[in-house]
């Protein structure tokens, strides 16, 4: 197994593609039955009316980057989390069929007052990628993420 | 509710929720895969000190709880539905302190700021200042909400 990145690994202006997903309704209608209830993200009957078809939740959108950003990103590196999330915007409805690509840029490196991290500030940004190619983007965020550093050994 | 006549500084608490091993584990396994999030053991090993929840989870329960609190009133008579709101997004979300299995959080939501919004004129955008709290009251994640409401017509 290759070594895991670490904080020492990252640089500003890096991008990081963090792979496509086509939005499927079960999942969608599975992940807000639970937690975003809402006759747009769960009935399709009532959505055609709302918003002319089933729309995911924001929140479904969030915790899809985030399995996109584990499996494409962190799965290889010394994440350890991140502290929060400056601002999420949803800028586009997202349905079922819609295939979507995330990406990561590197904002910039800073170190930790823990020794053992440093932070990575991110730009994440999802877009829709529509039947003539071209991407549109539907969602986007920016967040530091802590991870290990080399010297401290493999988180 | 027209966004004229949403009252300001009115705080309310949504409800709570218990985060366990199994719901932890559950939504991390689908959403954010991470060792400390599905693996007690592995978790014990990282600097976290064992399993600790997703923070989108801790952050879709705000979601979950808020419907349940509106739709509760709703039902009540109390207010009226929301289908003219939207959300463009969230900010300054906080996960404070990491969230471990037994604990139950008790989340608050307070409407705090109004906004206009250029490119929907027919609508306002109104923030609230949203908390959640464990047993002993200690502060473990924060966040602001943002949702577009339709003015009184003219």
């Amino acid at each position: 197994m290759s070594a895991l990145l670490t904080y020492e690994d990252f640089r500003a202006g890096q991008m990081f593609a963090l792979g496509t997903h086509v939005l499927a309704a079960d999942e969608m209608i599975a992940f807000a039955s639970e937690f975003d209830p809402q006759p747009q993200h769960i009935d399709p009957d009532a959505a055609k009316e709302l918003l002319g078809g089933l729309a995911a939740s924001g929140w479904y959108l969030c915790a899809l980057a985030m399995r996109m950003m584990v499996d494409g990103l962190f799965i290889r590196a010394t994440s350890l989390g991140a502290p929060g999330v400056e601002e999420v915007q949803w800028r586009r409805p997202v349905r079922a069929g819609d295939r979507v690509e995330l990406d990561g840029e590197v904002l910039e490196t800073r170190s930790s007052s823990k020794a053992d991290r440093g932070f990575v500030r991110f730009r994440f940004t999802m877009r829709r990628i529509n039947a003539d190619g071209a991407g549109e983007r539907v969602m986007f965020f920016s967040c530091s993420v802590m991870f290990g550093r080399a010297s401290a050994g493999s988180a | 509710m027209w966004f004229d006549d949403v009252p300001l500084g009115d705080k309310i608490t949504i409800g709570s929720y218990t985060f366990t091993e199994e719901n932890i584990i559950a939504f991390a396994k689908k959403y954010d895969p991470q060792l400390f999030h599905i693996d007690p053991e592995a978790a014990a090993r990282t600097p976290y000190g064992g399993l600790i929840a997703s923070g989108w989870h801790t952050a879709v329960v705000w979601m979950k709880l808020m419907i349940a609190y509106r739709y509760a009133r709703v039902a009540a008579g109390e207010e009226r539905t929301q289908a003219n709101y939207v959300s463009p997004g969230v900010r300054d979300i906080r996960w404070l302190k990491p969230v471990r299995p037994g604990m139950t959080l008790t989340y608050t939501h307070e409407p705090n700021a109004k906004r206009d919004w250029a490119s929907l004129p027919a609508f306002g955008l109104l923030e609230g200042y949203n908390e959640a709290r464990d047993q002993d009251g200690t502060l473990v994640y924060s966040f602001v909400n943002r949702v577009l409401i339709a003015r009184k017509p003219a």
